[in-house]
């Protein structure tokens, strides 16, 4: 199945919620400039599951990075909605950040000042329409951790937290970057259900980088890259529950 | 360069700002400490030399009149090396340019030998010439504020007889070092001079043909002074000796020593303070690279480097810091011990006064330095080489934290997120608060030291010029006189007010001790030489007995109801018992008053004034000094406000200069401290607040996370600071404590404001650079595994 034939697919139902094209990313000058993004063309859909593969170098962070609002590309145009992240300001840009995207990272990067719930509602005082820290965090199922601090919690549940804390304002993109690459299966597992529950309950397009072949089985659609372009893509007939994944 | 050292220099070149705000603090103290101790290498050191080369004598005697045959018979008192009679006078000066009567010292040079002891050293034109009369040798000091050259005429009252001479040379002697007229702290160049002519004039001019009034001697090594002047008493009584004393009473030689003195005690209490913040930077940023860089060392160990090869690594940084520091501080401390030193040229006269760089104080500066980042380095050295290689292995270990006390007693809800964050990390660092606190602390405390110099030299002018002397000026007569000789000064145009001054050169002694001074009397409610309490109150002078300086009744070691000594050195020189019966406030020079008619009673002379005090209408003011010039009595003349613009120009120039540079110094350090903690803590926060920026945080929503704890820390320091710098300014200010000056330790809000306001500004200022730097924040790498 061809990119083409793809968008043409999903546009029926609703249109793109992230529209890249020519989406380019170049690090230094002269010689030494390394092509991170190569000219991609991305449609992303609300409610989709997409996971992003790729060898190492590949320009997967990179490219979750301009979803997110964190960089500007060097060419091409990014946009959501009506508003085009490649041009938009600092400011702009942060307020994307603040209302559209929750960002899961695989170290967690809790704050280790503050409990579980106060993770979650540093975010959740800031954001348009936050829900409630308690109900983030038990949908992430840490319903009873609330007043932990981030050295009370493992690993998995750091990452718990941070998903809480990501979702907790509804964002319209949620974007994690190698989530369970610090974590051995079994925690992974339960950090991938807080993720696909998400994803199922709030229908929020999730964006997932893995270097774990098997976990692009629970998505909708799987992207390969590949020295900064789109190799192939493809779409899964059916999304294998976390739980049913074969390691 | 082995891999160590590259990561080393890439580490400096992140800390850049950090490495230099160090390197500044300790340079600055470096800088301080070769400055004064160069100064005061550059002082000793010339005024040695400049002593032996010109045979600066060691007794000192003044004396009515002696034949020449009593020489022998002095030269022969064991312990004398050698002798110099000669003639010395006071003469009144006539200087056209001059609106005032001006005056000074003449001094004899022998025709007949060569000048055996403080010999002239010649700045310009020539010696005297055999043979030749009517010419003269001129002070340098005197010859510069009148703006003399050699072959100029200069007409001088010798005697009471207005005579011609031309300046053959312009010269300096070891005894007028400082030149200031005798008994007064405060030179006035303009009016005061030291002159010298063939011995055969002057003695033409007083009748002192064959005769001396004046010897000067040196010791051989290893005699007594006092056994000397004892037994030159003696020997001297008959001929009018007025006492002869020792170079720890010169004038000249006191009024250098005590400025040493002055430096030395300088040259202690500041840089001590600087480098000791200093230290403290040095560990606090070590500790926290070392915090940082916790996982890189495990990884170090895990390869297989060795302890001792990582703490030589650490200890590079601190040694890094001190080898910049040494060179911007000597650097700094070379250039402006240059200026110092010129400086002290303008009241200190030498033939050579040149800079000399103090290489013990460059190698104990070095040293210092070395130390205090050494110890530094140490703590935070021992820490890295604990860190097991394991912890390497694993993603770094949340820190643990727990609700503030603030929210324990339950006023967490009224906390932002922020608030929390910050109250919270000042817990779990209590020893990282504490130190950043202390540093801020001491950021504030220096700044107080300078300008409390500053506060209390401005008080003690102020407390000389303003409370003690309320006259316009003083005249001294040319020998004492009935008061009618008042009379004629007192019907010059523009007189208010006259009130007449007795001086008596004299001895006090109590005890073992004594002091050589002249005690002043007035009458006993004086509205213009006033003698004043501690408590700033004016005394009035007893019927009888004597009211002496604090400082005086401290060096003496009397007190009110003692006897002391009187021993008078003119006249019949009767030598009488006097109660002290009260202490005076006194902050230069030392003192002793007493009523007019009580020491014209012990004198036995009768009625007698040496002087009198004047308040002028100041629209006749030149009138009055034009005709003074013209009564032959007048020996000299001191005006006010001539002695304060002069003390401006020198002393209080220099003090500034010297008060200046500490205080940029402090300046310096403040910023120096405050924006390195500020950079500190964004180094260590770098990634908490690079992820506040990633899920949404304006860049002011994140500067405040760091500002209000910041902003917490500069606040209890700054209390801290006055407090501390209130203690440091007492005791360095109080310690200039010498015969020729005292200073009160005077802390204003002035004072204090600036010290705030400086402290502040550098902390709203590093806060900017903070924001700026937020701005720059790496988002991405933020994300990345932790370094
Ligand atoms: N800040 C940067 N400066 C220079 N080059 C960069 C920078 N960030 C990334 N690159 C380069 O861009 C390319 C893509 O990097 P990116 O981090 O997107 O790869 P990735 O697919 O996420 O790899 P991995 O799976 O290892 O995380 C790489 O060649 C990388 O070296
Ligand atoms: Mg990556």
């Amino acid at each position: 199945m061809n990119a083409e034939a793809l968008r043409l697919e999903s546009t029926e139902a609703s249109p793109p919620l992230l529209r890249a094209r020519g989406l380019t990313k170049v690090y230094g000058s002269g010689p030494a400039a390394v092509r991170a993004l190569d000219g991609v063309d991305l449609d992303l859909y609300p409610g989709e599951f997409v996971v992003l593969l790729g060898p190492s170098g590949s320009g997967k962070t990179t490219l979750l990075n301009q979803l997110g609002g964190l960089d500007v590309p060097t060419a091409g145009d990014l946009w959501f909605g009506s508003l085009n992240l490649a041009r938009a300001s600092e400011a702009e840009r942060t307020l994307y950040r603040r209302n559209a995207v929750g960002f899961v990272f695989q170290f967690y990067n809790l704050i280790p000042s503050l409990t579980a719930r106060e993770n979650v509602a540093l975010i959740t005082e800031i954001a348009a329409r936050p829900m409630d820290p308690e109900e983030a965090l038990r949908l992430v199922q840490l319903g009873e951790r609330l007043d932990h601090f981030p050295s009370q919690l493992s690993g998995g549940e750091q990452q718990r937290v941070a998903i809480a804390r990501a979702i907790a304002k509804r964002p319209a993109v949620l974007l994690c970057d190698e989530p369970t690459g610090a974590l051995d299966v079994r925690t992974g597992v339960a950090v991938l259900e807080a993720i696909e529950r998400v994803n199922r309950e709030l229908g929020t397009l999730t964006v997932v980088i893995t270097h774990n072949a098997v976990i692009a089985d629970m998505a909708d659609r799987v992207i390969h890259l590949m020295d900064g372009r789109i190799q192939h893509q493809r779409r899964n007939p059916q999304r294998v529950p976390p739980r049913a994944l074969q390691w | 360069m082995s891999l160590l050292d590259l990561k080393l220099w890439r580490d400096l070149q992140r800390m850049k700002g950090q490495t230099l705000a160090v390197a500044l603090v300790m340079g600055c103290g470096l800088a301080m400490l070769i400055m004064t101790r160069s100064l005061i290498h550059s002082l000793e050191t010339t005024r040695q030399t400049y002593y032996r080369t010109h045979r600066f004598a060691d007794v000192f005697v003044q004396l009515k009149r002696a034949p020449r045959s009593l020489v022998p018979r002095l030269a022969a008192i064991p312990g004398v090396a050698a002798v110099q009679p000669g003639i010395a006078v006071q003469v009144t000066v006539d200087l056209p340019g001059l609106d005032e009567p001006a005056s000074g010292l003449v001094r004899s040079v022998p025709e007949d030998r060569p000048m055996e002891l403080n010999r002239l050293f010649i700045r310009r034109g020539r010696e005297l010439q055999p043979g030749r009369r009517g010419e003269l040798l001129v002070s340098e000091a005197f010859a510069e504020a009148n703006r003399l050259q050699p072959g100029d005429p200069l007409t001088l009252l010798l005697n009471g007889r207005r005579q011609e001479f031309r300046i053959a040379g312009v010269v300096l002697s070891p005894e007028i070092i400082f030149e200031a007229r005798p008994g007064v702290s405060l030179p006035d160049n303009r009016t005061y001079g030291t002159f010298w002519m063939w011995e055969s004039e002057i003695a033409a001019a007083y009748d002192l043909e064959g005769a001396f009034n004046h010897l000067t001697l040196m010791l051989a090594p290893g005699a007594s002074a006092q056994a000397v002047c004892a037994e030159l008493d003696r020997l001297l009584q008959a001929h009018g000796g007025r006492g002869a004393h020792a170079r720890a009473d010169h004038p000249s030689h006191v009024r250098v020593s005590d400025e040493i003195f002055i430096l030395r005690t300088i040259s202690i209490g500041f840089p001590t303070l600087f480098l000791a913040v200093a230290a403290f930077m040095t560990h606090a940023v070590l500790m926290r690279l070392l915090t940082l860089q916790r996982e890189q060392i495990a990884i170090l160990k895990a390869f297989g480097f060795t302890d001792a090869q990582i703490v030589v690594h650490y200890l590079k940084f601190g040694l890094v810091m001190a080898t910049l520091a040494a060179v911007l501080g000597t650097g700094a401390g070379i250039a402006l011990g240059h200026r110092l030193v010129a400086l002290y040229h303008l009241f200190f006269r030498f033939p050579e006064l040149h800079f000399r760089l103090d290489l013990a104080a460059v190698a104990v500066a070095l040293g210092v330095g070395a130390l205090a980042a050494a110890a530094g380095v140490a703590t935070a050295v021992r820490k890295a080489a604990r860190v097991p290689p394991a912890e390497a292995m694993r993603p770094e270990p949340p820190a643990r934290y727990r609700p503030a006390w603030m929210e324990r007693v339950g006023w967490g809800a009224y906390l932002s997120p922020a608030a929390r964050m910050a109250l919270r990390n000042l817990e779990r660092h209590p020893a990282q608060a504490f130190f950043t606190v202390a540093g801020l602390a001491l950021a504030t405390a220096l700044l107080i030291v300078p300008n409390c110099f500053r506060d209390s030299v401005d008080l003690l002018l102020g407390f000389q010029w303003d409370v003690v002397q309320r006259q316009d000026l003083n005249v001294g007569l040319v020998e004492p006189n009935s008061p009618a000789a008042l009379s004629g000064l007192r019907r010059l145009p523009g007189v208010l007010a006259v009130e007449p001054i007795r001086a008596a050169p004299a001895r006090l002694r109590f005890g073992p001790r004594s002091r050589q001074l002249a005690i002043v009397a007035v009458p006993a409610e004086t509205l213009h030489s006033r003698v004043i309490n501690k408590h700033w109150r004016q005394l009035s002078l007893p019927p009888s007995g004597l009211i002496v300086s604090a400082k005086l009744a401290e060096v003496l070691g009397a007190r009110p109801g003692d006897l002391l000594e009187v021993e008078f050195l003119e006249g019949r020189r009767p030598v009488c018992h006097v109660p002290l019966v009260a202490v005076s406030e006194d902050l230069t020079g030392l003192g002793a008053h007493m009523e007019l008619q009580a020491l014209n009673r012990l004198l036995g002379e009768g009625d007698r004034v040496t002087g009198a005090s004047f308040t002028l209408d100041p629209a006749q003011r030149a009138a009055f000094l034009r005709a003074l010039k013209d009564i032959p009595q007048v020996s000299w003349v001191s005006i006010k406000d001539s002695l304060r613009a002069n003390f401006r120009q020198t002393t209080a120039a220099s003090i500034n200069l010297i008060q200046r540079m500490y205080l940029a110094f402090a300046v310096v350090v403040a910023f120096g401290v405050v924006y390195n903690n500020a950079r500190i803590s964004l180094a260590e926060r770098a990634r908490e607040l690079a992820t506040l920026r990633v899920i949404g945080f304006t860049e002011t929503e994140v500067a405040a996370v760091l500002l209000i704890e910041l902003g917490i820390l500069t606040l209890v320091a700054m209390p801290l600071g006055l407090l501390a710098g209130s203690g440091f300014a007492t005791a360095i200010v109080e310690a200039i404590n010498t015969e020729t000056v005292r200073l009160p330790a005077v802390l204003t809000l002035r004072n204090y404001s600036f010290a705030i306001a400086t402290v502040a500004t550098a902390a709203f200022l590093s806060a900017l650079i903070v924001l700026q730097r937020i701005r720059r924040l790496d988002l991405i790498a933020a994300l990345r595994a932790p370094e």
